[in-house]
């Protein structure tokens, strides 16, 4: 109990600081994935020259020569030409740049600092590139699908040069953290979620780290699971919010929820449902509950205004 | 001061008589071989090397004619673009056929470290990915390689057939002219009967393993020091340095992903998963219509394994003479035995891939000890010429 306290909080650490995570200590948990739309890969960077085999998930210590890694997780990758380009940040968006904001630059080339071509790669994802100059930048990463033509990308800024903000964010994250670990082993945090008001779900899905986003084409869905991480046999619930491809905060909407095991071919041994509307794209789900250790996926139905929608959520236990 | 005195004393003599064992722990005399322990030590030993098997690609790998003709071909600078590049050019006999370089120079830079030609006859696979399946293949290659002889099959024949040398051998051996690709073939087969002949000698360690077979305790003492045996008891067990390099050439001749890192300006090199594919598509491989064998003698083609753990993965290289051989690893990534040393010691997770070592918690003396094992490995190649 305690070393799974330990992972997720390294985990939590991880996610909020966006330090230069994915180090010995997630090596099981690998948190640094990178998903070109539904289809995923173990990331990774490394800067052999200056930090030997230490690997990066996003943010480069300095410039420099920098090898990027992508291992596949979905075998679609390997039969989808891949292309790989670095654009300095002229989006002016930093963290929150997008595609539409890399669509919207006028002279891409211009931007550009490393490009690869599309190419097919059956085994291994890679390219090297040296950075000049520290700064912020933007990867792309598109991959096309052979027989609709559609092209899937990911979209990731990150800073090379990354100096933080010393300790301090850390230290005083580590004691909220650990007042919160506390209070979910204690079961106190429970009871409290279990009879806690709106607002206090909201608050509580401020003050706990939000999961990668998933993305369909109109809506973004992310979660967070205030009684602890997931794990099997063991009803829970999730704080979703829903917000729209533009970041807009969807309100109001009819949402169903449903999952299962791709692998195994069978669904959720529950049927769970949207029991609260939180506001502010906020929805509160119960009774969640995975039967099995393996790769899960939830399927997040979204009807607003005139569109519905499914969003897929993957999920490792 | 009086109840005080004792005490100091206590302590002293405490410390003075842990010191002693941790002196005598380190520094005592090694144990005897244990009767497992020197099973394998024969196992290591050159006197275990079998006779070398027939090559049944190639008709005339034992033919002293075309052992000869391989020799001068091999040291003929005349098969390269500019008329400077032979095989021993990077296959220097006197470095135990390397260069001392990270990466092959020869017109261009090659793309890999130079691999010894040492005792490669006994291997199924040539080449750090194994791309090639005999050692007539692989003499083919380096000839239409860009980087480094950047000659062609054409360029080739004709030396053979305008030297009258070497077109009187090449007659006797193969008859008179025939299609490129079969001369072309030939002429490595040529080469391949000599680089068969190119063998390690007796080292240090090996006539330790005779004094250990004959339990001539004195003799094991005058060849081997106290270290070179504790590092030697390390090879063979704490630091499983035989899981892969075993046998008599020190070697499996199999393909392991180790974690190397990757050289200055590239991508990581992927290996095996990439010299496995081009192995069995191409045309001079041991099914190819060039080879001498008939299709069921090609077993180790026929029952190559593939898959996602050879990403990253290299043949794992001799470990003889390692005094003439660095710098070590695919890419020449390791400058010393120090650095392979603690390169293992760390079992640093692969940049592609999975490094299949484990981290092994060595401290630095006994590192060292396993490096003053190593060094007792040298001894010169020998080859063809030496014998006549």
């Amino acid at each position: 109990m305690i070393s799974r306290g330990m992972v997720s909080l390294f985990l939590l650490l991880a996610l909020q600081t966006q330090a230069f995570a994915h180090g010995g200590v997630v090596e099981e948990d690998d948190i640094c994935v990178i998903k070109v739309n539904y289809l995923r890969a173990h990331f990774k960077i490394y800067q052999p020259r200056t930090s030997g085999h230490e690997q990066f998930c996003e943010d480069l210590p300095a410039a420099g020569e920098s090898v990027f890694v992508m291992e596949f997780m979905h075998d679609a990758l390997q039969t989808m030409p891949i292309d790989f380009r670095i654009i300095r940040d002229v989006t002016g968006k930093g963290r929150f740049a997008r595609m539409e904001d890399i669509e919207a630059i006028d002279d891409l080339d211009a931007a550009t600092v490393f490009y690869q071509s599309a190419t097919l790669e059956p085994d291994v994802y890679s390219v090297v590139h040296t950075f000049e100059n520290e700064g912020d930048f933007i990867g792309i990463v598109s991959a096309t699908n052979a027989d609709s033509g559609e092209v899937y990308a990911a979209v990731f800024p990150f800073e090379v040069g990354f100096t933080g903000w010393g300790y301090w964010p850390l230290f005083i994250g580590i004691l909220v953290l650990i007042q919160i670990q506390y209070l979910a082993m204690s079961g106190r945090l429970k009871r409290w979620f279990a009879k806690s008001s709106p607002a206090a779900m909201l608050l509580a899905a401020m003050l706990l780290p939000m999961s990668q986003p998933s993305h369909a084409n109109e809506f973004i869905v992310t979660y967070t699971t205030p009684d602890g991480p997931p794990e099997i046999n063991r009803m829970h619930s999730w704080i979703l919010y829903v917000e729209s491809d533009s970041g807009d905060p969807i309100e109001g909407a009819d949402i169903e929820v449903d999952g299962g095991m791709p692998a195994h071919n069978h669904g959720l041994p529950t049927q769970p449902r949207v029991t609260e509307d939180l506001g502010d794209g906020y929805y509160r789900l119960d009774g969640v509950r995975f039967h099995m250790s393996g790769d899960w996926e939830m399927f997040v139905t979204i009807r607003s205004d005139e569109s519905e929608e499914t969003v897929v959520i993957p999920i490792t236990l | 001061m009086n109840t005080r005195a004792p005490i100091i004393v206590i302590v002293i003599a405490v410390l003075a008589v842990a010191s002693a064992a941790w002196w005598w722990s380190e520094n005592r005399p090694p144990a005897a071989w244990s009767e497992d322990e020197v099973a394998v030590l024969e196992s290591l030993w050159l006197e275990s090397l079998p006779d070398l098997p027939p090559d049944p690609t190639n008709a005339v790998a034992d033919n002293p004619t075309a052992i000869e003709f391989g020799q001068q071909l091999f040291f003929d600078t005349r098969f390269s673009v500019n008329g400077g590049i032979s095989c021993a050019t990077c296959h220097q006999p006197e470095r135990h056929f390397t260069d001392g370089l990270p990466k092959g120079v020869a017109i261009g830079m090659s793309k890999r470290n130079t691999p010894s030609i040492v005792g490669t006859a006994y291997s199924p696979w040539q080449y750090w990915d194994g791309r090639r399946d005999s050692q007539w293949s692989q003499a083919l290659s380096p000839l239409e390689d860009p980087d480094e002889h950047a000659s062609n099959r054409l360029m080739t024949i004709a030396i053979v057939v305008e030297d009258k040398k070497y077109w009187r051998m090449y007659k006797s051996l193969f008859g008179e002219a025939a299609g490129v690709d079969t001369m072309y073939s030939n002429i490595g087969k040529a080469i391949a009967a000599f680089e068969r002949t190119i063998m390690p000698t007796t080292s240090r360690f090996d006539e330790y393993v005779a004094a250990v077979a004959a339990e001539d305790r004195e003799r094991q003492a005058a060849l081997f020091s106290d270290d070179e045996v504790r590092g030697l008891r390390l090879f063979i067990g704490e630091a499983n340095c035989t899981q892969c390099h075993n046998g008599p050439l020190l070697t499996n001749n199999e393909f392991h992903n180790t974690g190397l890192i990757n050289f200055p300006g590239e991508v990581p090199d992927k290996g095996r998963i990439v010299g496995v594919r081009e192995v069995l598509e191409h045309p001079f491989n041991c099914e190819g219509p060039h080879n001498d064998a008939a299709r069921k003698e090609c077993g180790e083609l026929a029952f190559a394994r593939t898959g996602a753990d050879l990403i990253g993965a290299f043949r794992t290289p001799s470990l003889r003479n390692l005094e003439n051989t660095a710098p070590y690893g695919h890419k020449g990534q390791l400058a010393t035995l120090a650095d392979v040393l603690a390169h293992y010691n760390a079992a640093p997770d692969a940049m592609i891939g999975h490094n299949e070592a484990k981290p092994l918690d060595l401290n630095d003396r006994e590192l060292m000890q396993i490096e003053a094992f190593l060094r007792s490995l040298a001894a010169p190649a020998t080859f063809e010429q030496d014998k006549t």
